[in-house]
């Protein structure tokens, strides 16, 4: 049982550390992924930005081109034309190019790329510009011919095409700078879902592992369950067992201490009618003595006059007295072993009545110690033999009243309580306690304790003590010197009669 | 007592100091009839039933029995003597033993005991019982044997 238990002890430590530390890893895993998730969408939001930034960029370019073609267009209109409305359009889009292309600028401060590639633009842009506003002076005084001449002289188809390739360019850059932040952003998605299959993959390991752990633990608990369950069906066969094998010794000891002292009492018988066989030789000695310590003194010497008048005597009295002794302690086994042997009849007992019957039966006693006896109620229903529980109550009623504390009036409290399938009587008093040092011994044969003022054997306890012993009970004493004592007698609730006494 | 044959008394005890106590306080009470002693069952049997001058054959006995004998139970003696067909089954049987078990005592009286006298261990009270069934043995008429068949 204790195997059993232990193992169960040592697997629930096992198996809970274990659980624990799948229950960590499963955390850390899950963890792992939400930061990998959160890393994640960061990067896609930076790279969100960019692209964003990519788009404004683009924009950007494209709006400046736009000025410059629109520009163009307008001063061509005012050169063919001459009316003040291209004119206008032409001065409006050429104030709004600067604009346009510090955008630009700022846009793409931080790639030096772009910036080497702007400063370009600027320089072409403003060379453009330049001719532009030159032509357009000339126009403006109303040289429209030599205008026309400067238009036609002047050479910035070619510069505006280096001016859209440039642009282009930039555009370029920016679309390659795009596709480099598209596969930025891919990986960082292939990282996540990695991330996510192998956190996956841990957390399967670790629910897997843990099933099969709490799998085997079940089945760990079952078996000692049912191993469990089989020592609860045969222990009650171990106590049958056991029991049997009590009460065969018991009778045994009984049948033992039946014959010896019967057999202790022939050579007693012997002892003593020789003795006093010795006893009546002796007199017609002493008579002899008498007579010739009268008519012939000078025939006895000192030492026949003291065997006869004091030695044998003596002697023959320590004898009896020895012998009377004897006789008194082997009919106590006698009564004991009598007791033993005694069939047990239980039947439902009224403990408060057995109790007062107790106490009325030695009620003279009980006065004349001036004590006061106390029976508690309710009493618990107990089923026992009614003789032998009413000899231990008067036997322990009988002891509180004897062995008082001197002044102090006895108070003799007998209770009894029900504690699950026993009943517990108690009889408890204020007397003068007894030494712990002698709480067994007072339970054995002859054993007695304290002061030998009182008469008696010290047969009492030990036929309480066989008595409970043959109720299936057990007995037991609280006390300390001077402080009274409670003597507890320990019962089942109901008597089984044993299966196997026959076997004895 | 008889009047043609003095009763012989037969006392089967293995306590050779308690038959002579018994014996000296049968002496006391003015018992004077041979007194046969056995310290065993089986030669008090063989002298109970095969012996030529034993009571089978010849005469009437008194039996003074105890109970515990080194080789068989008083109880088998008691039963061989007052069984059925027995020439001694009509002789007073007087169990002098130091048992008082009370089914002990039934037993004997079952079988056909005619008086059973526990043993008193105080020896006043001895000597008192031995010498009243010596003065009751003094007006005791024992019938005479029918010889065996």
């Amino acid at each position: 049982m204790l195997g059993i238990a232990g193992r169960l002890a040592s697997g629930r430590g096992k198996f809970s550390r274990v659980l624990v530390g799948f229950m960590v890893a499963g955390f850390a895993c899950l963890l792992a992924t939400g930061l990998a998730a959160g890393w994640v969408t960061q990067k896609i939001q930076y790279h969100s930005g960019w692209v964003n930034h990519t788009y404004q960029v683009e924009i950007a370019i494209n709006r400046a081109s736009l000025l410059i073609e629109q520009e163009e267009t307008s001063r061509r209109g005012y050169l063919l034309t001459g009316l003040p409305v291209y004119r206008e359009a032409y001065d409006d889009y050429a104030a709004a190019l600067p604009g346009a292309l510090d955008r630009i600028a700022e846009l793409t401060a931080d790639n030096p790329v772009q910036r080497a590639a702007i400063g370009r633009l600027r320089q072409h842009v403003a060379a453009l510009e330049a001719q532009r506003a030159r032509v357009t002076a000339i126009m403006d005084n109303g040289q429209r011919a030599a205008a026309l001449i400067a238009f036609a002289n002047e050479t910035s188809i070619r510069r505006m095409r280096v001016i859209r390739d440039q642009a282009s360019d930039m555009l370029a850059e920016e679309r390659r700078l795009l596709a480099e932040r598209d596969a930025e952003q891919a990986a960082s998605v292939r990282a996540f879902y990695v991330i996510l299959a192998v956190a996956a993959g841990i957390l399967l390991v670790v629910a897997i592992t843990s099933l099969l752990t709490i799998l085997r633990y079940t089945r760990d608990l079952a078996s000692s369950r049912d191993s469990l369950r089989q020592l609860n069906e045969t222990l009650e066969d171990q106590v049958t067992e056991r029991t049997s094998d009590l009460s065969r010794a018991n009778d045994e000891i009984q049948r033992f201490a039946y014959i010896v002292s019967h057999d202790l009492r022939s050579p007693l018988v012997n002892v003593m009618g020789f003795t006093a066989e010795l006893s009546t030789a002796a007199k017609p000695l002493t008579d002899l003595i008498d007579v010739v310590e009268e008519k012939a003194p000078e025939l006895l010497t000192q030492e026949m006059k003291l065997a006869a008048r004091e030695d044998l005597p003596e002697a023959i009295g320590f004898i009896r007295t020895s012998t009377q002794k004897m006789d008194r302690l082997i009919n106590a086994i006698l009564r004991l072993s009598r007791e033993g042997r005694r069939v047990i009849a239980p039947e439902p007992i009224d403990l408060a009545a057995i109790a007062d019957n107790a106490v009325a039966a030695i009620r003279h006693v009980i006065d004349d110690r001036g004590a006061t006896v106390t029976v508690e109620r309710p009493m618990p229903d107990l089923v026992s033999d009614r003789l032998a529980v009413e000899q231990i109550l008067s036997n322990l009623i009988e002891n509180a009243t004897k062995y008082l504390q001197p002044g102090r009036p006895g108070q003799i409290r007998i209770s009894a309580t029900r504690a699950r399938d026993r009943v517990i009587i108690a009889v408890a008093d204020n007397g003068r306690g007894i030494d712990p040092r002698d709480h067994q011994r007072i339970f054995d044969l002859f054993r007695r304790s304290g002061t030998q003022d009182q008469p008696g054997e010290g047969i009492g306890l030990a036929h309480v003590r066989a008595l409970a012993y043959r109720l299936g009970g057990t007995i037991d004493v609280a006390s300390r010197l001077g402080e009274g004592a409670t003597f507890r007698l320990n019962l089942p609730a109901t008597y089984q009669i044993p299966q196997e006494n026959a076997a004895a | 007592m008889n009047q043609h044959q003095p009763v012989g008394i037969v006392m089967i005890e293995d306590d050779e100091g308690h038959a002579r106590l018994i014996e000296k306080n049968i002496r006391r009470a003015g018992i004077l009839n041979d007194v046969r002693h056995f310290t065993d069952g089986t030669s008090a049997l063989d002298f109970l039933f095969e012996a030529p001058d034993g009571p089978a054959k010849n005469g009437p006995a008194l039996i003074l029995l105890d109970l515990n004998l080194p080789d068989m139970s008083g109880t088998d003696i008691l039963a061989r003597i007052k069984a059925e067909g027995s020439p001694l089954r009509r002789a007073p049987v007087v169990v002098l033993t130091t048992t008082d078990d009370k089914v002990e005592i039934q037993r004997c009286y079952d079988l056909g005991c005619n008086v059973y006298i526990t043993k008193p261990v105080d020896y006043d009270s001895f000597a008192q019982a031995i010498r009243q069934l010596g003065l009751f043995l003094t007006v005791i008429q024992v019938p005479d044997i029918e010889p065996a068949e």
